[in-house]
C-alpha cells in the first residue's frame, strides 16, 4: 500500500507513543521513586530516573513486619499457587464430561452454569453460606469459591469440544475407561487450553481484593492487595500515614515506602506478563468465537 | 470400555438410564464440579428468600434463613420510597452511562488508529504497553491514583502548583469522583478491549483497500468506508455485551476510592449493600441490604436478556 498522507503516519506514530507512555509512566514513576532518596521524593523532583539512588527503601519495607508487606506478598504467592491449581484441576474436570455429546443432560448443566453467571446472588447471600461453610478467616475462602469461573469454563469445554472424537473411540478399542482417556490422551492434548486458564486464573487470585477484604480480618492472612490498601489509601484517610525514618543515611519518606509496596505488588506480575498477554489474547478469542 | 463401544451401534438399547450407567465413570468426574455450583452459585441463590423475610443476624447461619419471620416485600416498598435509594439508583445509573460513552469508543478509536501504522514493531511495541494495565489490580491502580493525586508532594498537586494553581484534593471532591473512576477504567482497559477490534480488521480482505486505492480513496476514505463497515459486526456484538454489563460496577475501585464525604456521587447502589452488611458500625441490616442487591440483580438480568434478544434480531450472533 502506498500513502499520500505521510503527515498522518508521522502524527499518528507520534499519538500512539503518547498514549503508550501513559499506560506506562505511573508504574515507572512509582518505580523511580521508590529507587530515590526521599529528600528528592518528598519535594517531587523524581520524574524519571532515581535521584540518589539505593534500595534501603526495598530492604526496610521487606525486613519490617510491622508494615506486613512480606507477609503479604507470601500470602499472594501462596494463594495464587495453590488456588491456580486448584481452580485448572476442577474446571478441567468439569469442561471434560461436559464436553461429550452423549452426557446426558449436559446442555441443561451447561445452561445452568450460564445462568448463575448472569444473575449472581450478591455479596450478601454468598456471605452468609461462605459463613455457614466456616470460611470467613480461612486460607481456603480464596481457593474453593471461586475455583469454577463460567468464562474459563467455556473456554476449556470448547477447546475439548474441539477436539476429534476418534481419539476416544480409539482409547475404548484399547480398553481404557472414561478416566484413563481423560487423563492420558485429552489432557495432555489439552495443554494450550490448561495454559490459557491457568495464566486467567492466576491473575485473578493475585488481584483479588473483594473477597480478602471480606473474609479475611486476620492480619497473617491478608494478601498483598489488602496490606497495600491498608499502607496507602486507609492511611491517607484517617491521617495515620506511615512515618518517615532515615536509614543508613537515606532518608524514607511515606512516598518511598509506598512506592517499594506498590512496585514489589507488582513485580510478579511483569514476570509473567510476556506468558500472561500471550495467553489472555488467545483466551480472549477463543471465548468470543464460540462464547 | 466395551459398553461405550455399544453405545455408537444404533442397534443399542436407548434408554436413558442404561445411556447414564454406561458414562457412570463421567458423572463421577462431573460430582466435584457439580457440587461446588450447588454449593458457591445455587445455595447463595436460595439464600436471596432473606431479602423477603427479617434475617436474624445474631443467630446467623443458613439454618436461622427457615427460623426468620417473613416480610414479604415490606423491605422493597422501604427502600422504593427512600430518597436515598434513588440517589443511589441515580449514581449507578450515571456511573453507568459515563462509562459506557467513553470505556466503549475508546477501544474502536484506538485499534482504528493502531491498524493504520506500517511498522509492525511499533505496532506491537505500542498493544504490548498499553495491553499492561489491565493486569494491575484495582488495588495497586488506585493505589497509583492516591499516591500521584495527593495534595502533599503528589505530582499532579505539585504540577498545578507550578502553575498557580492551590493544591485539590481530589480524592475527597465529590464532583472529581465519576471523572477519576472512569479514567482509571479507561487506562486499565482500552489496550486489552481493542484486541477483538484488531483481530477483526486482520480478517479483511486486501483486495477491498486495493480497490478503493484504484478509486482513489483516501487514508480516511479507507478508514471508514472499509474497515469500520467490516468491523461493524464485531461493535455490534462488543456494544450488547456492554448493555449487559451496563449496571456491573467495578465494586473493587469503587470501595477503595471512596469515603463519606463523597458518597453524593460515589455511593452506588452494590457499594450501598456492601456498608450495609460490613461497614456499618451498629446492627448490619442484612435483609435490606440483600433486597436492594436483589433488585439490582434483577435489573441487570432483564438488561442481558433483552441485550441478548437485540443481538439475536439484529445480528445472527447471539451471546448464549
Amino acid at each position: 500500500m502506498k500513502t499520500r498522507l505521510r503527515g498522518f503516519d508521522y502524527v499518528n506514530m507520534v499519538v500512539l507513543v503518547l498514549v503508550s507512555v501513559i499506560c506506562i509512566y505511573p508504574l515507572w514513576n512509582i518505580l523511580a521513586v521508590s529507587l530515590s532518596d526521599g529528600i528528592y521524593a518528598a519535594a517531587s523532583k523524581v520524574y524519571l530516573i532515581p535521584k540518589g539512588l539505593n534500595v534501603e527503601t526495598y530492604k526496610y519495607v521487606l525486613h519490617n513486619p510491622r508494615l506486613g508487606v512480606s507477609q503479604g506478598l507470601w500470602n499472594s504467592f501462596a494463594y495464587t499457587v495453590v488456588g491456580t491449581l486448584v481452580a485448572v484441576i476442577l474446571t478441567f474436570l468439569t469442561a471434560y464430561p461436559l464436553s461429550k455429546k452423549r452426557l446426558v443432560g449436559r446442555k441443561t448443566i451447561m445452561l445452568i452454569f450460564v445462568f448463575t453467571f448472569v444473575f449472581e446472588a450478591g455479596i450478601i447471600p454468598n456471605f452468609i453460606v461462605y459463613k455457614s461453610l466456616g470460611l470467613v478467616n480461612s486460607f481456603w475462602v480464596m481457593i474453593i469459591p471461586n475455583a469454577i469461573n463460567t468464562f474459563l469454563l467455556i473456554i476449556m469445554r470448547s477447546f475439548l469440544d474441539a477436539l476429534p472424537e476418534e481419539l476416544e473411540e480409539s482409547a475404548y478399542i484399547d480398553g481404557a475407561n472414561d478416566l484413563q482417556t481423560m487423563w492420558k490422551i485429552y489432557f495432555p492434548l489439552a495443554r494450550p487450553a490448561i495454559a490459557t486458564v491457568c495464566v486467567f486464573y492466576s491473575v485473578a487470585i493475585w488481584n483479588q481484593y473483594l473477597v480478602p477484604a471480606i473474609y479475611l480480618q486476620k492480619q497473617s492472612l491478608k494478601p498483598i492487595t489488602v496490606v497495600l490498601y491498608n499502607l496507602i489509601v486507609s492511611g491517607s484517610k484517617d491521617g495515620t500515614s506511615l512515618e518517615s525514618i532515615k536509614v543508613h543515611g537515606v532518608q524514607l519518606l511515606p512516598q518511598n515506602l509506598q512506592a517499594a509496596a506498590i512496585f514489589l505488588s507488582v513485580a510478579p506480575i511483569l514476570i509473567v506478563y510476556p506468558f500472561a498477554q500471550k495467553y489472555f489474547t488467545k483466551g480472549m478469542l477463543i471465548g468470543s468465537v464460540k462464547g | 470400555m466395551h459398553t461405550a463401544l455399544k453405545g455408537k451401534s444404533p442397534g443399542a438399547r436407548s434408554n436413558v438410564w442404561h445411556k447414564m450407567w454406561r458414562s457412570r465413570l463421567l458423572y463421577l468426574i462431573l460430582l466435584p464440579g457439580l457440587i461446588h455450583m450447588l454449593l458457591f452459585k445455587l445455595l447463595p441463590l436460595f439464600g436471596l428468600v432473606i431479602a423477603f423475610e427479617d434475617y436474624n443476624v445474631i443467630k446467623g447461619g443458613i439454618n436461622s434463613i427457615i427460623d426468620s419471620k417473613w416480610v414479604g416485600f415490606a423491605h422493597f416498598e422501604k427502600f422504593l420510597g427512600d430518597a436515598y435509594f434513588w440517589k443511589l439508583l441515580k449514581n449507578t445509573l450515571l456511573l453507568a452511562f459515563f462509562n459506557l460513552l467513553f470505556v466503549f469508543p475508546i477501544p474502536i478509536i484506538f485499534a482504528l488508529l493502531v491498524n493504520e501504522v506500517r511498522f509492525r514493531k511499533v505496532q506491537r511495541f505500542v498493544q504490548t504497553v498499553t495491553f499492561f494495565p489491565y493486569f494491575i489490580s484495582s488495588a495497586v491502580a488506585v493505589s497509583i491514583l492516591y499516591t500521584f493525586l495527593s495534595p502533599q508532594g503528589g505530582l499532579v498537586n505539585m504540577a498545578l502548583q507550578g502553575l498557580g494553581v492551590e493544591p485539590i484534593f481530589f480524592m475527597a471532591e465529590p464532583g472529581w469522583f465519576r471523572p477519576l473512576y472512569i479514567m482509571l477504567n479507561v487506562w486499565q482497559l482500552f489496550g486489552y478491549s481493542s484486541i477483538i477490534y484488531l483481530a477483526a480488521m486482520t480478517n479483511i480482505d486486501p483486495h477491498l483497500y486495493e480497490a478503493a486505492e484504484l478509486d482513489g480513496a483516501t487514508r480516511f476514505g479507507k478508514m471508514f468506508h472499509i474497515t469500520l463497515p467490516s468491523i461493524a459486526g464485531t461493535i455490534v456484538i462488543m456494544f450488547i455485551l456492554a448493555i449487559g454489563q451496563i449496571m456491573t460496577v467495578d465494586l473493587d475501585k469503587i470501595l477503595m476510592m471512596y469515603n463519606p464525604s463523597i458518597y453524593d456521587t460515589a455511593d452506588v447502589i452494590q457499594s450501598y449493600v456492601y456498608r450495609q452488611a460490613f461497614a456499618t458500625k451498629g446492627f448490619p441490616n442484612y435483609s435490606y441490604g440483600a433486597a436492594v442487591g436483589l433488585m439490582q440483580s434483577v435489573v441487570a438480568f432483564i438488561l442481558v436478556i433483552s441485550a441478548n434478544r437485540a443481538s439475536k434480531k439484529f445480528s445472527d450472533s447471539q451471546i448464549f
